[in-house]
């Protein structure tokens, strides 16, 4: 089976310092996985690299073996909820309209089967009654259910999530780890950036864990243990960020000819 | 009254300059109020105030060049140096410890000064067509020519067309610019129609408007339709509307007082329009927050006060007279006379003699207020583990605010409770 995700020495330097440092891995198909890591270890970065928002400045990353221009169709990105301005004039249907643009372009009209396909993406997160809702007026977990359905309309096979659950209510949370499964039982590979432990388990068949640097990658049996997660949460590691520090105040080039 | 002749000769282009005024201030204005849409709605209002006042030192670098007042050469100029100092403010955000609101006034001021040092050496250079390059500062519409309109035209068509060809874009990058960017959007071919548009518009809104006031007139209008609508489309045709309007009022004005600058008046027309959609815009609109809260309050007094003719001991009528029922209460004699005089008209009471009488609905209405008190009370006796004598004024405010859904809910939540924290009967 293809691999959905493979980065080969993914490295994103931020002000002169390494905010992710040689992320290499190669993730399966058809699973949901968990990007876990601290506050500042690089999730977020390492979605925003392998979706071409960032551009690395070592390595790369493919997608379904293939570059992401090739397969730009097949992927969906879900920004954090709070990365927008959510007093922009629209309104709940033209946010999930802009999940047809991926397919659309700049330029081609919204076809019939468009509009089916945002109602659709709208009921299956039971944002139905909502469709005409400025979306200033919407709750956190209703804001976070109308990116979810963008992303639907984009009908993509691989969905990059980033902290789908930060700042919804429960129930929200339960609807949306529901919807995350049955996207996942129709083959679909879901890439979600999580940071709360207790649920991680229940959640998450495979795992990434990030602390600037890869910590482990693997089934969630295998790398969800007490000795890899304080790796990951027990701090930088003391060289590798002195290191960092030179790099930042000596202004040296992480790699050079 | 002379004024009101003069505004209207100015309406009826009786003079041939006045119809060069009249469209020029049209088309300037209307064409800014477009694109500082997309300037407000991308957050990059103070930006519009950096290109504003870099365009000067294009102005007076492209006379000095061209040694002319041509029209052509100064608007290249002035987008030139435009451009230039938007470039050189994220560069500098981007690639230095400074912050961007440092790097807009550092700037906005050197482009600026570097613009009136070479102003003042035009001038004092002697070269008899300088004359009204100063009014590049604070604007005179009524130093253009044809010649001038039909570029404006010209270049004012071919924003509005790249403006309307790449809205889709435009708006998606406006709103979120990562996702944007993830689906494969020309965000780089975007920026740069959107940074083109409103250099060029600012270049040529100088003219009117002056550079030290051209960003109001980008950033107001579409701040005013904000207060009427929350979809793009009518707040970018609203704007267009209200710069357009402010454009040609301001400039018959300024037309009709010989010899003031347009500038200033335009800026004041708009933000008249933008203080009377402050105040009535139905959109967060000052005098509908006025109105809601109005409303809330009289909410507030007629319950209140049908609450004082609850009876718990039958649930049924009461008879209070005027002093009875004062003492009852602890409202002013003039507030309560005003919250009986709600009941009466909403026929919740009846009045014989000075004796007040509860009519059915008036019962239902008493009852339904004391019920959502004592549900609320017992909601967050038991949610928010209050002890029974701490719930009492709470619910004395959040009573007026249950909705009969929510109701509803605290009747299922708490199943259909009989018994309130003080061991009173919740009526039903």
């Amino acid at each position: 089976m293809k691999p959905s995700v493979e980065t080969h020495n993914l490295t994103v330097i931020y002000d002169k310092k390494p905010a992710i440092w040689n992320i290499d891995f190669t993730l399966p198909t058809g699973k949901i996985i968990g990007i876990m890591g601290p506050n500042g270890s690089g999730k977020s970065t390492l979605l925003k690299a392998i979706m071409g928002i960032i551009e690395p400045n070592i390595g790369y990353s493919k997608l379904f073996d293939q570059d992401l221009e090739d397969v730009r169709n097949k992927v969906s990105y879900v920004p954090q909820r709070q990365s927008v301005d959510w007093d922009f004039p629209a309104s709940v249907w033209d946010v999930v309209a802009m999940g047809r643009y991926a397919t659309k372009g700049l330029f081609k009209r919204l076809s019939k089967e468009d509009h089916r396909m945002i109602e659709e993406s709208l009921n299956k997160v039971n944002m139905t009654p909502f469709t005409n809702r400025q979306i200033s007026q919407l709750s956190g977990g209703q804001q976070q259910r109308v990116f979810l359905a963008r992303a639907l309309a984009q009908n993509a096979d691989l969905y990059l999530m980033d902290e789908p659950f930060v700042g919804v209510d429960a129930a929200t949370e339960q609807a949306i780890i529901n919807l995350l499964k049955s996207m996942r039982d129709e083959g679909k590979t879901l890439l979600v950036v999580h940071h709360d432990l207790h649920t991680a388990q229940d959640y998450f068949e495979h795992m990434v864990l990030l602390n600037s640097r890869l910590v482990a990658e693997g089934p969630t049996s295998e790398v969800f243990t007490k000795d890899i997660l304080t790796e990951t949460y027990g701090g930088t590691l003391t060289t590798l960020s002195k290191v960092a520090s030179v790099l930042q105040e000596k202004d040296f080039p992480m790699r050079h000819k | 009254m002379e004024f009101f002749t003069e505004i209207l000769s100015f309406f009826t282009f009786s003079e041939p300059n006045v119809k060069v005024v009249f469209w020029g201030s049209l088309i300037l204005c209307s064409i800014s109020g477009l694109v500082g849409t997309f300037t407000l709605l991308r957050k990059r209002s103070l930006i519009g105030d950096v290109i504003s006042h870099a365009v000067l030192p294009g102005i007076a670098l492209a006379f000095i060049i061209g040694q002319q007042k041509n029209p052509l050469y100064l608007i290249i100029g002035a987008t030139i140096t435009g451009w230039i100092s938007t470039y050189l403010v994220d560069y500098i955000t981007k690639h230095s410890k400074i912050k961007n609101d440092t790097a807009i006034a550092l700037i906005l001021s050197v482009f600026f000064g570097v613009g009136v040092l070479l102003l003042t050496h035009i001038q004092h250079s002697g070269n008899a067509s300088q004359s009204g390059l100063d009014q590049f500062i604070f604007g005179r519409a009524s130093a253009m020519n044809m010649s001038d309109v039909w570029l404006f035209s010209i270049v004012g068509t071919i924003i509005v067309i790249l403006i309307v060809i790449f809205f889709r874009g435009l708006s998606l990058l406006s709103f979120d610019e990562n996702y944007s960017q993830s689906i494969g959007f020309p965000n780089e071919l975007l920026k740069l129609v959107l940074s083109i548009t409103t250099v060029t518009t600012v270049a040529m809104g100088v003219q009117a408007v002056g550079v030290v006031l051209m960003s109001a007139l980008l950033i107001t209008p579409a701040a005013c339709a904000k207060f009427w609508t929350n979809k793009i489309i009518p707040m970018a045709i609203l704007a267009v509307v209200i710069s357009g309007a402010s454009g040609v009022l301001g400039s018959a004005i300024s037309y009709t007082y010989n010899g003031m600058p347009t500038g200033p008046w335009i800026v004041v027309v708009v933000s008249l329009f933008a203080f009377i959609s402050a105040f009535i815009g139905s959109k967060n609109g000052l005098l509908k927050k006025h109105l809601q809260r109005n409303k809330n309050n009289t909410k507030i007094l007629r319950e209140n006060t049908i609450k004082l003719f609850f009876n718990p001991t039958t649930l049924g009528e009461t008879r209070y007279n005027f002093e009875d029922i004062f003492a009852k209460s602890k409202m002013q004699r003039a507030t309560l006379k005003k919250g009986l005089n709600l009941l009466k008209s909403d026929k919740l009471i009846t009045v014989s003699n000075d004796i007040f009488t509860t009519t059915n609905l008036g019962i239902e209405e008493a009852k339904t207020i004391v019920r959502k008190h004592r549900l609320w009370e017992l909601y967050i006796s038991r949610f928010m583990h209050l002890q029974p004598d701490h719930v009492h004024d709470d619910a004395e405010g959040i009573e007026h605010v249950i909705t009969p859904e929510i109701e509803r809910e605290l009747e299922k939540e708490l199943d259909f409770p009989t018994k309130d924290p003080h061991d009173s009967d919740i009526p039903y």
